[in-house]
């Protein structure tokens, strides 16, 4: 266990992007997000959830797949092989790291994306514990610890005026080692601090969903009227696909341009009217009743199903930025599981 | 009526959205707090659409003015919507009382006049409403509906000094040179998400099918790059161009942050200055700016 | 990108109203006006059929300069067509400006069939002031 002092932050990102290309959570009129670090930049160590979550560094909004050019022979270029730049990612949360892991079984699994692989490799994610999990956050639910995230290659810890940094992986150990001559050992003192701040995150939450039963309950609800009472006030915008850090749906789209031209694949997202029309004029999920039921069956039903896990993390961006509020908050509510605290 | 489209509470404090409720016995569960901002006009168009059935809808002065904007594009039948007007002394930010008040401990806000009273834990806390207002509400002009078939209170007046802030951005940045305009809105648009929550919402886009969807030809595409993202934006202002009644409703629902009704805001003005003032959504039998045209008009460019 | 000689050769798209401006590019033509080379003209039925779209999308997808050219006020074949335009193009123009876009790269003129002189001249100064400003780098598409 090491640490680092706050004061000293400033010379350990510039240690750390030295070593990779460094992305830190910072603030720009008024919205946080996660930017390059650069010399001076102020580090939003205090804000919860960046706006836009960090499944981008793996699975970006936009990325070109593959290039053309038409001359005596086609020339094809695939943009695989080049991703993955040697990057650390500094303070994800613990429920955006918990998203990691769900967004691997989509896109590790067979067929396996390249470009997602190399880039989950080469990204060092270092997770920055909650301290003040606001009321939108109900990570807790999912059995997420907002103090602890296993899925991180280094954890830290905020203890006032330290940082104290765990090496989770080897991935994790090796930046720690690079950066060693900046950081200093942990006392038994800050080990127990640590313990403490992780006993008093239960306490810390005011929200949290019961979600017993609720895939199971699902099975029988395509049909029911819930839905249509539900979709009506949804305006079929994306924000809550494209702020959700396990939505992973995607789009292919091609740029042609005289003889040459590229296939970009972006984030596509399920409450778009043209998600999935067909070439042809039909659409099958012609309304909005069909593209609401289809995000929360997807989350709450279909991907447990799949790969056993509810597709949340209980970030709260959804419940906080959708315009018309209509969260999975609501839903797990409404269909099952009682939400407590409110 | 077949149903009332209005407002109820929801889980939090900071959440009153839009109910669609046809059970008149449910009557209760419509709100009216300092955070019943959304607007229930645009769910007009789908009513309509799809049921033949009487509506009834409660509008706020910028609602009201949606109406306007249905009417005037002839999106809308007047006579299948009873229009419930509600004077408005304008909503509150939720963020700006975030900024003061432990979210979590808060319990209630309620607006009485001119001030903000909220339940943080047990203890109650007065506070003058201006500084927690929304920043559109107070550049509004209009807080009374300028079309309704019942008024359910008496009229507020409008805030004073409304009219000075209405430009106040707009001139700022015109003020700065092309180039540190240009990565202005750069920085603005480099944080949009191009999830159409701003187009989605606004009365004023309401074509049947939006350009922006079309996939033949496609006039956008789809992959988030700045140049696709600056035509998305300037296509968008354009469309409402004469026709954005000020509601401010894209900017302030939208998640990143873009100042979208500064750019709405640039073009009323600059419609004012050449073609004579103009309030869209006060009067849904005039004729908008661009949809019509004068011999004498000044131009913009080299009539030479 | 077009480099002759190390000089920037914009390429600048003209939208030319078939009634007059189209008849001035004609009649420039067949008077043997040289003018410059760097314009590509694109037919249409009227200067109002020019959706500001066409303008943002030409600039997208290469251009350096955009010119849109009708006929003068009160010649409109349809009657009225080039009055809508001013509008509209006066508050499109203006809001590129106030976006950062360099003024000069998004023109609109009049210019009747009879004035091939004109047109030749227009044509030339647009490509001399867009030569000046260089590429449009600000609304391309990057790729």
């Amino acid at each position: 266990m090491k640490k680092v002092a706050k004061t000293k932050l400033a010379e350990l990102f510039s240690a750390m992007a030295a070593w990779g290309k460094l992305y830190v959570p910072a603030v720009s009129d008024g919205i946080v997000n996660f930017v390059p670090w650069q010399e001076g930049l102020t580090v939003a160590l205090t804000a919860l959830n960046v706006l836009v979550p960090p499944k981008k560094f793996f699975f970006p909004q936009t990325e070109t797949v593959l290039s053309y050019e038409m001359g005596e022979d086609l020339q094809l270029e695939d943009f695989a092989c080049r991703a993955g730049e040697r990057a650390i990612l500094f303070a994800a949360r613990p429920c955006d790291v918990a998203s990691f892991a769900m967004m691997d079984k989509v896109y590790l699994d067979e067929p396996l994306d390249e470009a997602y692989r190399r880039r989950r490799e080469n990204t060092t994610v270092i997770a920055l514990g909650c301290s003040e999990p606001d009321e939108a956050c109900f990570c807790r639910s999912f059995d997420i610890d907002a103090t602890k995230a296993p899925g991180a290659d280094v954890l830290a810890i905020d203890i006032g005026q330290e940082l104290v940094l765990v090496a989770q992986t080897e991935k994790g150990e090796r930046l720690i080692s690079v950066l060693n001559g900046l950081l200093s050992e942990a006392t038994s003192g800050d080990e127990n601090r640590v313990k403490d701040e992780q006993e008093k995150n239960e306490g810390r939450y005011v929200t949290s969903v019961n979600l017993r039963g609720m895939m199971e309950k699902l099975d029988g609800m395509f049909a029911a009227d819930y839905w249509e009472q539900l979709y009506k006030r949804c305006i079929g915008c994306g924000t809550c696909t494209f702020l959700c850090p396990t939505c992973h749906c995607f789009d292919l789209q091609e740029y042609a341009a005289g003889r040459r031209g590229e296939r970009i694949r972006c984030w596509d997202a399920c409450m778009f009217a043209d998600f999935t029309q067909m070439a042809g004029g039909h659409n099958p999920r012609p309304s909005q009743k069909e593209r609401v039921r289809q995000r929360f069956m997807h989350k709450l039903n279909y991907f447990p199903h799949q790969h056993g896990d509810y597709a949340c993390v209980g970030c709260g961006r959804c419940v906080r930025k959708c315009p018309v509020n209509l969260d999975i908050l609501e839903v797990i509510q409404e269909v099952g599981g009682a939400v407590d605290g409110l | 009526m077949a149903a009332v489209i209005g407002w109820r509470k929801k889980d939090f404090w900071w959440q009153s959205p839009v109910v669609f409720l046809e059970d008149p016995a449910a009557a209760h569960r419509l709100v009216w707090d300092p955070f019943t901002v959304y607007s229930p006009v645009k769910f007009l168009l789908e009513w309509q659409a799809s049921c033949a059935a009487k509506v009834g809808i409660f509008v706020k002065g910028c609602d009201s003015r949606g109406i306007n904007r249905l009417l005037q594009d002839k999106r809308l039948e007047r006579e299948r919507v009873v229009v419930y007007g509600v004077p408005c002394g304008g909503k509150a930010d939720a963020e700006k009382i975030r900024a003061s008040f432990p979210a979590k401990g808060i319990k209630d806000v309620t607006l009485l006049g001119e001030q903000l009273v909220l339940t943080v834990g047990d203890r109650e806390v007065r506070v003058a409403a201006e500084a927690y207002l929304l920043d559109k509400c107070l550049t509004c002009r209009h807080p009374n509906p300028v079309v309704y078939d019942k008024l359910l209170w008496e009229e507020v007046l409008p805030r004073q000094r409304a009219d000075e802030s209405r430009f106040a951005r707009v001139q700022a940045v015109a003020s700065l040179a092309t180039e540190e305009r240009f990565f202005y809105w750069q920085r603005q648009f480099e944080r949009c998400i191009r999830c159409f929550a701003c187009r989605n919402t606004c009365p004023a886009c309401n074509c049947r099918v939006c350009i922006f969807d079309q996939a033949e030809p496609r006039w956008l595409g789809k992959a988030n790059d700045p140049a696709d993202t600056l035509n998305y934006h300037i296509i968008r202002a354009f469309h409402v161009a004469g026709r954005c009644f000020e509601c401010g409703e894209c900017e302030r629902i939208c998640p990143a942050g873009v100042p979208l009704q500064e750019l709405n805001r640039k073009l009323i003005k600059d419609i004012n200055e050449a073609y004579g003032d103009y309030e869209a959504g006060l009067d849904a039998t005039d004729q908008p700016p661009l949809g019509t045209y004068r011999g004498e008009d000044p131009a913009g460019f080299d009539e030479s | 990108m077009p480099v002759v000689n190390e000089r920037f050769e914009p390429l600048i798209v003209a939208f030319c109203c078939n009634w007059c401006s189209y008849a001035g590019a004609d009649l420039a033509g067949i008077s043997r006006m040289s003018y410059a080379s760097n314009v590509r003209i694109i037919r249409v039925p009227c200067s109002s059929r020019v959706n500001p779209g066409f303008i943002i999308r030409a600039f997208q997808r290469g251009a350096d300069g955009v010119l849109v050219a009708g006929c003068h006020p009160g010649d409109c074949h349809y009657h009225s067509g080039n009055f809508f335009t001013r509008r509209r193009l006066t508050v499109l123009k203006q809001m590129i400006e106030y976006l950062g876009i360099e003024p000069q790269r998004f023109q609109v003129r009049w210019i009747s069939g009879s004035e091939g002189a004109k047109f030749a001249m227009v044509m030339n100064s647009v490509a001399e002031e867009i030569r000046l400003l260089g590429p449009n780098r600000k609304l391309r598409d990057v790729r």
